[in-house]
């Protein structure tokens, strides 16, 4: 048995679900990019660079996301003088939040490779880079899945967040067929369940996907 | 684009209530939620399966969702469903309070099952009741240990605090948004917001970063 109120919307919301998949794809891609960039750029990019990086990385990691995706959708127009869609705006600014955790997490797994394996790698002839990309990075990275495996599912339910900025996602929409239709029970309990089956299982594929991965990481 | 920041000196004295409350609610939410959580911890590795699957169900359930929707369920579903209807406020410190001690009865019961069993054999074995031991002998450890992740949480709430503007509860988020209507003030409130965000949370930031390289084993 449906709820009317659930049953007369679900394509409403089922299209609302996408755009929040999209949105955590979105971020996601941003988050992962940004985050190993900054994270390489801290580890490997001398003084100055690291120190404008860690700015960057410590204020993410200060503000709320709700400031941050105000701010872009609000304020920073203003700067630039032209408009900034809402999914845009959501997507950048979660993106770059995100990304900061990531490059704190692929910071600590660079500096866990222990300096041995990169002077065999010199020792055989590489270069610094090629050290850096063949040797040290992958053993990083493996090693850090369970720290991205949970940043995963942060980076789904932070959109949720965007409803503020009015990006027609998952509960954005709940809010408005709650209250279109009076019916908030139904409504949100919904949308809570959507979220755990979205977020539940990111937790438990990483898992997965680490423990087989993960003896090739231990150099 | 012309600027003009009295606005925001003019208005401080909301702006820094909005602030204080920010702090109330945060340091409200953690006192509440440390004992729970300890509660919580030790009820996951209860003799009865019962309790066990109910408690895991909890933690899985608020962690796998997101807390904005957690604090529109507590504000416009409970009242519906269970008939109770709270302040903003009280909702708003409900909402927290379930959500942080989800995440902190995790951290608390990895910090519990650090403690080698050999450490309680030997309590027992100096004539200790089993809750002395708890209390003298695992408790304290497992705390050091859990410190710098339980400072993390600390900073993730206060950012999360944020959210709770979204049911009117007048903290730093909702009054900055609240002035930028009333003034049209846009680019200076969301900037004024953020910058107090950012002036409240970069030292915690950096506080968690100087536990954590306290606590650090170097290999």
């Amino acid at each position: 048995m449906i709820p009317a109120a659930l049953a007369s919307n679900w394509r409403f919301l089922a299209a609302a679900l996408g755009i929040t998949v999209e949105l955590a794809l979105a971020s996601v891609g941003v988050g992962l990019i940004v985050g190993l960039l900054v994270g390489l750029g801290r580890s490997y990019g001398g003084r100055v660079l690291g120190a404008v990086l860690a700015l960057y990385v410590d204020s993410m990691r200060a503000v709320p996301v709700l400031a941050i995706l105000v701010w872009l959708f609000f304020a920073a127009p203003m700067l630039l003088g032209t408009p900034i869609r809402p999914f845009l705006a959501a997507a950048s600014g979660l993106g770059l939040h995100l990304g900061a955790y990531v490059a704190e997490a692929v910071r600590a797994g660079l500096l866990s490779v222990r300096q041995g394996q990169t002077r065999a790698a010199l020792a055989l002839g590489m270069t610094r880079v090629q050290a850096v990309r063949v040797v040290v990075l992958p053993q990083a990275l493996i090693r850090v899945m369970p720290a991205l495996g949970s940043l995963l599912t942060f980076a789904v339910k932070d959109t949720a967040i965007a409803a503020v900025i009015a990006v027609p996602e998952l509960m954005r929409q709940s809010q408005i067929v709650a209250g279109q239709t009076y019916q908030p029970f139904p409504i949100y309990t919904a949308a809570l369940l959507v979220y755990f089956v979205l977020c539940f299982p990111v937790a438990r594929v990483t898992d997965l996907v680490y423990a087989r991965l993960a003896p090739r990481g231990a150099g | 684009m012309t600027l003009d920041w009295s606005v925001v000196w003019e208005y401080r004295e909301r702006l820094l209530e909005g602030a204080a409350l920010t702090v109330g609610l945060a340091v409200t939410t953690m006192v509440l939620a440390l004992p729970l959580s300890l509660g919580v911890a030790v009820l996951r590795s209860n003799r009865f399966a019962v309790v066990r699957a109910l408690t895991t169900a909890y933690v899985e359930f608020f962690r796998a969702t997101p807390l904005i929707l957690q604090i529109y369920w507590a504000f416009y579903v409970m009242p519906v469903v269970i008939g109770l209807a709270l302040d903003p406020l009280p909702t708003a410190l409900l909402g927290l309070v379930l959500n942080v001690t989800a995440y902190l009865s995790e951290t608390v019961r990895g910090g519990l099952n650090s403690v080698r069993p050999l450490q309680r054999y030997a309590g027992l074995a100096l004539g200790m009741t089993g809750l002395q031991v708890f209390r003298v002998v695992v408790l304290p450890q497992a705390f050091r240990r859990v410190l710098p992740a339980i400072a993390s949480t600390w900073v993730s709430l206060f950012k999360d605090t944020s959210l709770v503007s979204v049911i009117a509860v007048a903290d730093l988020a909702y009054v900055a948004q609240q002035l930028r209507a009333q003034t049209f003030r846009v680019f200076e409130f969301l900037t004024a917001m953020a910058a107090l965000y950012w002036l409240m949370g970069y030292p915690q930031a950096k506080l968690v970063d100087y536990l954590y390289r306290r606590t650090r084993v170097v290999e």
